[in-house]
């Protein structure tokens, strides 16, 4: 699936993202399942939330790290995660 | 306790059977079938300790199982308990003696996911299978945990009295409106290991259940998904068993026996250790059990020199140990193992009608068995 950019996004219902101190790193829980992020991962998913768009994200990212050329990582990323069903772009 | 050299990952799953009793009588069922003399469970002051201590560890899944455990009067508390841990709670029941009250009351303490198993899509096979009558209940179930808005997760145990009903269970998954799916070939352990020769679905049973299940997980994509458990034992190559030994799984048995996978009581001589002797740092860091398939230093050949070697880790050593009396055995699932022929004469044999009837599981067939 491809990540539309004038749809906001959101975590699916299902599913519940989790600091883990343990393993120093977020989690992504869903029934019976855990998936383990990196940082970039987490970093975004964190904001697919309060009617964010890709746009959104993409500006909160680079500015965050004082970086550019963040789009198309952010696009790739999004777009697996949509496949994944660990995002929704439904109301 | 043997020391360990390198301090192993911590576990991320922890399933507790916190009962093996349970009213229905699946015949493919993984528990041990002498569970009827392990009559002593763990109490509620005991699961807070393990809950507590595994949390700390770094177990965030957490799966209530059994058993039924419904049938803990406690659950609801244990429930509450580990969602204030931090945990995500799945509860993994029969649906059985459940009714709007609990699933609400459960909800409120902090459940995350409620797995129902249903055993065919009619209620005549359905009802058989169970050996007690469920089936219609189970639909209601399974409505009422969707209407309560917890994600619905419905599994089916196949095998080869229900496997041709795969495109009726799938068409039933999504009129009851699952989220998830989850299709298992029977795994050959404790109950199902008995009566595999009973259970094996033949290779054209299967080809056409698969088609089937990749027709729907491609039709369903973004609405339900569909899990489909492959049968290993038709595989070549040996699933990745408890992605690795002593690596992410931890499951206590209703009396407190900790196993790294949940057929390893069956393993003879290996002496797990139980919650009510040693913490649960003890039992993860330093236990010889959870040790002992750790690494590969206890690889024999074909293993030992594979190339697959960190892939799958050898395969499932109780299955090993079941299908060739030595768990250090490779899994005879795979084609590389000297004994793959205990599998394949095992296939061969399903093409053929069984002599027996299915052996049910429930406490009076366990005592049996047991003599």
């Amino acid at each position: 699936m491809i990540v539309d950019a004038k749809q906001s996004i959101h975590l699916s219902p299902t599913y519940r993202l989790q600091w883990e101190e343990a393993q120093n790193m977020f989690v992504l829980l869903y029934p019976e399942g855990l998936v383990e992020l990196n940082q970039s991962s987490a970093e975004i998913l964190q904001l697919c939330k309060d009617e964010n768009k890709l746009s959104d994200i993409v500006t909160t990212l680079e500015q965050k790290f004082s970086s550019t050329g963040l789009e198309p990582d952010i696009i790739n990323f999004l777009n697996t995660a949509l496949d994944n069903g660990w995002i929704t772009q439904k109301a | 306790m043997a020391g360990s050299p390198k301090k192993p990952s911590p576990p991320r799953w922890l399933l507790a059977e916190l009962t093996y009793a349970c009213p229905l009588q699946c015949p493919y069922c993984s528990n041990p079938i002498d569970y009827a003399s392990i009559n002593s469970e763990l109490s509620t002051e005991d699961w807070k300790r393990v809950l507590k201590q595994s949390r700390e560890m770094g177990a965030v899944q957490l799966g209530f199982s059994g058993g039924e455990p419904l049938t803990r009067k406690d659950l609801t508390e244990l429930v509450s308990y580990s969602h204030d841990l931090g945990y995500y709670t799945n509860l993994i029941t029969s649906g059985y003696n459940m009714d709007e009250a609990k699933i609400v009351e459960l909800k409120e303490a902090g459940l995350d996911h409620i797995q129902v198993s249903l055993q065919a899509s009619s209620k005549e096979l359905n009802d058989f299978i169970a050996g007690t009558e469920s089936f219609e209940h189970k639909k209601t179930v399974a409505r009422l945990i969707k209407k309560h808005g917890y994600p619905m997760v419905l599994c089916v145990v196949l095998h080869r009295e229900n496997i041709h009903q795969m495109k009726e269970i799938l068409e039933m998954a999504i009129e009851l409106g699952a989220d998830f799916v989850e299709l298992a070939n029977t795994q050959y352990y404790g109950w199902a290991h008995h009566n595999r020769d009973q259970l094996m679905p033949t290779q054209q049973q299967l080809n056409d259940a698969e088609a089937i299940a990749n027709q729907y997980q491609a039709s369903q994509k973004g609405n339900m998904k569909i899990y489909y458990v492959v049968p290993d034992y038709y595989e070549g190559r040996p699933k990745a068993c408890m992605n690795g030994w002593g690596t992410t799984f931890l499951t206590i048995a209703p009396d407190g026996l900790a196993l790294p996978c949940h057929s390893a009581r069956q393993l003879p001589n290996f002496d797990c250790p139980n919650v009510n002797d040693f913490s649960i740092q003890e039992i993860w860091n330093e236990s010889k059990a959870f040790n002992y398939f750790r690494g590969d230093d206890w690889m024999k050949e074909p293993c030992r020199t594979c190339k697959d070697k960190d892939k799958d880790f050898g395969g499932c050593h109780c299955q090993a140990f079941l299908l060739t009396g030595d768990a250090h055995n490779a899994d005879p699932v795979c084609n590389l193992s000297p004994l793959h022929h205990t599998v394949t004469d095992a296939i061969d044999k399903a093409e053929q009608p069984s002599e027996h009837g299915l052996l049910f599981r429930n406490s009076k067939n366990s005592k049996l068995l047991n003599k």
